[in-house]
């Protein structure tokens, strides 16, 4: 896994944007951006060459399952591993996310370990 | 409201003439008696009929008396127009509070993690140094026993940097909770907005001109405690401390 690679963080809430960038640099990620809702992360993603995402599901403007969506329709982009972090924890919501093709998902309250362990797998059958 | 009593649908017409209009009924029925039917179902059904529309028009009323009670109740109003929209400004507010004891504590673990990282890979390269050291002076017997302390203790100091980076990075995940309580506030504060429009819409439908309402209540609840006061709370409010001792200076303390 290239610990350089370029990663965009989308959540309404500065603080979690925060604690996940935290997160990724004490995993050894420094390239990092943040967007706070699907809308600004789509043009983002369609310029900028991202190697992964993680995203927030509840959020205004456009939620994270719209821009998995958006992600997966994008000719160039639907190969961009997706993982989501969120407190929606309804069994259908997660498989609602799986068919529209997430890599990962991690509910909230969570922890670096977890995120670890999901960034590790999704590279690991990326990769593969 | 009232029950619906047994005496209320007692049918108005007697058993006999009930009986003796059922039998007639039935009798229509067998010989295709279609008009003697209808006028039969009609005689059988009337005293119910009548008792269900007595009824209907009870309730009718009953609901126009609580819809003008409820236009009449001050209270509603004042709940409606002020203290909802108050409610919902408190909340917001507590999102901003916890927004920023979070920001402020992340800002804290961010400087200090690498102050942490710091005194760990500090105390790594001086224990290095401090080994080649001993190595060239194996025969000091005096220095090696100096060197052996203090490489005691930068193992104790790197293995306390390391705890320490990681207990900031505890204290960085605990502020997940902003997150989380600032979205379940955010769904109390939609459900507030949905009821006030309800209410206010209910308010309008029942008294389409409602008089200036009382206002008694601020100063009666002055001396209760009104909880901490919103940064846009006026005039009337302290801002700071200084505010607070401009106050007191003004009147004499």
């Amino acid at each position: 896994m290239d610990r350089n690679m370029k990663i965009l963080v989308v959540d309404d809430f500065s603080t979690m944007r925060r604690i996940i960038k935290n997160l990724l640099k004490e995993l050894g990620f420094t390239n990092i951006e943040e967007a706070d809702d699907g809308q600004t992360a789509l043009p983002l993603l369609k310029q900028g060459n991202f190697d992964f995402l993680v995203t927030d599901w509840n959020m205004p403007g456009m939620t994270g399952i719209d821009l998995l969506r958006a992600v997966r329709a994008d000719e160039r982009l639907a190969s961009l591993p997706v993982l989501m972090v969120t407190a929606e924890a309804k069994r259908e919501q997660i498989v609602l996310a799986a068919q529209e093709g997430v890599n990962g998902y991690i509910v909230k309250p969570f922890n670096g370990a977890t995120l670890k362990e999901k960034i590790d797998r999704i590279f690991e059958r990326v990769e593969s | 409201m009232n029950h619906i009593d047994e005496q209320d649908v007692q049918p108005l017409v007697d058993r006999d003439k009930r009986l003796a209009d059922a039998r007639a009924l039935v009798a229509a029925i067998e010989n295709g008696d279609d008009a003697n039917e209808a006028r039969l179902v009609g005689d059988l059904t009337a005293g119910y009929s009548g008792t269900i529309f007595d009824e209907v028009g009870r309730m009718t009323r009953e609901v126009h008396d609580t819809l003008r009670s409820f236009a009449e109740d001050e209270r509603l109003g004042v709940l409606a127009e002020d203290e909802m929209p108050g409610a919902r400004d408190r909340l917001h507010y507590v999102i901003t509070l916890t927004e920023q004891a979070a920001s402020r504590t992340l800002s804290i673990t961010e400087e200090a993690t690498p102050v942490a990282e710091q005194v760990v890979e500090r105390s790594r390269r001086l224990k290095a140094e401090l080994a080649k050291v001993a190595a060239s002076e194996a025969d000091n017997p005096r220095l090696r026993s100096v060197v052996d302390s203090i490489t005691h203790y930068l193992e104790a100091t790197t293995g306390s940097g390391e705890r320490l980076k990681q207990q900031l990075t505890e204290v960085m995940m605990a502020q997940e909770f902003q997150d989380l309580s600032g979205q379940l506030l955010m769904r109390v504060i939609d459900l507030l907005e949905q009821l006030e429009e309800k209410l206010v819409g209910l308010l309008q439908i029942t008294a389409p001109v409602r008089g200036s309402r009382v206002d008694g209540r601020a100063a009666e609840r002055a001396e209760e405690g009104v909880g901490p006061q919103l940064p846009n709370a006026g005039d009337n409010v302290v801002r700071n401390q200084d505010d607070v001792d401009d106050l007191l200076a003004s009147l004499g303390f």
